[in-house]
This record gives C-alpha cells, structure tokens and sequence, in this order.
C-alpha cells in the first residue's frame, strides 16, 4: 500500500521527536535558524551534545542546514515536519470531531436537565 | 480568499511518546465529570457523539461492568465496529477498557467548575502504536477513511511520479 511507502523515514522522525530536548531544538528553530552555538546557550548542554542531537534531527529529516556554510546555521525542514503531520493529522481531526461532538453534546445533555 | 486563514480552533491535545507507546489526548469541557462519565458509558449518549462524522450510531451495546464487552457501530462502516471489553468502571474519575489490542483509559479531573479530560491509549509496542495512528483508533469512520484514502492518493503520487 502507498501509505507504507515512507514509513521507515518517519519512524524515524518520530524517533527523533520522543526526545524532549529534540522537541525543544526544534521548538527553538520554529522562531528562526540557530548554529550550535546560539543553541548551547538556552539549552545548557555542551557542544558535542548538541551536535549529537541535531544529527539525529538532520537524518531524520526534520532540520536541514542553513545557507551559510560556514556557521552551519541549522533550520527546520518544512517538507519532513510536514510529512510527520500529515501522517498523525487524520487522527487527531477524528478525535478532533468526535470531542466536539462530545461537547455539543454535554451541552444538550444540561439543558435537558435545566428544563 | 484571505492569505492566512484562521486555522480550525485546535481544542484537543495531542501527545505521542513512543517510549511508553501511549497516545494521549486531552480536552477540557465545560461540564462536570459525573456527565462526561455517563456520555462516555450510557449507550444512549455514545451513541450521539461516537461517530466522528456527526452521525448517530446504527447500534451501541454496552454492557458496563468489568470484563462486560462494548461494541460502537458507525452508519457508514457497519462491517467495522469498535469493540472491546472493559477493564476498570470507576466513576467518576476512570474508565478502562481494552479494544484492538490496546488498553484505553478514561481520566477525568475536576478543574475550575469544569472536567479535564484526559484519553490515554497504550499500544502493545512501538510499531502496533504506528499501526494505531495510521489506521485510527476507529477504523470505521468514513472521515478517518477519507483522510487516509487522500493520503494515500498523495503517497503514490508522489512514488509514480
């Protein structure tokens, strides 16, 4: 099926986003590309670390590197986070949904009683 | 059309941990728990607000006690029911069950005159929770179907070019 056409390129991604430190880089990068060192600061880890991180982050696809070569600036790669989305929103919109039914319906629910 | 749109209000939470595999979903309602509890437990209830697509459900048996089965049918996938068995009946607070392999659990917590909610859903392993999460909970909406028939259509588009 097509669906299972990249599954293995988002166990990936999910791999590297059930790391709290990860999220928060990645949280990081959505306000604008960071170098290892503008990271290091916020998150008090050492620079190997960082790195450690961010190569998990670039494998699997979530943040690429930015235009200066150099600093090596790293940023968040719209087309991988995407792909993660997209994959969990079906999900959630059915939750989504169903709890909003829920609500309209808990309001129902006390109305009848008011009356 | 205007440039940025207003998302849809995003109201229900969403968190995935792979480590313990449990997906969680949490929502606050303006209600008190003891209704959300019988919403989640009265066949009657469940069966307005189950099917994701707004539809009553063709048939909902719930036989509320410990090892007592469920079975929610939806109009449009009738071949395709959510059903389980259920674990733990703690009302107000708590509601276990078990369904396709995984364990659910309803948490509710009072919070400034209202209920949080909390639905957690703990799968077997890493790989049956991506089996979860791409199939949906409930493989029986038509909206979940529709999604992943999109998707799908966009995936084989994108590997045949």
């Amino acid at each position: 099926m097509a669906i299972s056409y990249d599954t293995d390129h988002l166990s990936l991604a999910f791999q590297a986003l059930a790391d709290p430190t990860r999220r928060a880089i990645l949280a990081r990068l959505t306000q604008g590309e960071a170098t290892v060192s503008q990271l290091m600061e916020p998150f008090e880890l050492s620079q190997p670390t960082i790195s450690k991180h961010l190569k998990v982050l670039e494998n699997a696809g979530l943040i690429e590197g930015g235009r200066d070569a150099q600093r090596r600036p790293r940023r968040l790669a719209p087309l991988g986070m995407k792909d993660v989305a997209d994959w969990i929103e079906p999900f959630r919109q059915q939750w989504e949904s169903r709890l909003n039914n829920l609500d309209t319906h808990l309001a129902k629910m006390k109305q009848k009683k008011e009356i | 059309m205007p440039l940025a749109q207003t998302p849809t209000q995003k109201k229900t939470g969403l968190v995935i941990d792979r480590r313990s595999h449990t997906i969680k979903l949490t929502r606050n309602f303006d209600a008190p728990r003891a209704e959300i509890f019988e919403a989640w437990t009265n066949p009657e209830h469940v069966a307005c607000w189950w099917d994701p697509a707004g539809e009553p459900l063709a048939a909902c048996e719930i036989d509320l006690r410990p090892g007592g089965s469920f079975k929610f049918i939806t109009k449009d996938h009738p071949d395709m029911p959510f059903a389980g068995t259920y674990l733990e009946i703690a009302p107000p607070g708590r509601l276990t069950f078990e369904a396709l392999g995984a364990t659910g659990r309803v948490i509710l917590e009072e919070a400034h005159g209202g209920t949080n909610m909390a639905v957690e859903i703990e799968c077997r392993s890493a790989e049956h929770l991506d089996q979860y999460l791409k199939m949906g909970i409930d493989v029986g909406t038509a909206q979940t179907l529709d999604n992943l028939v999109a998707y799908a259509r966009r995936r084989s588009a994108v590997s045949s070019g």
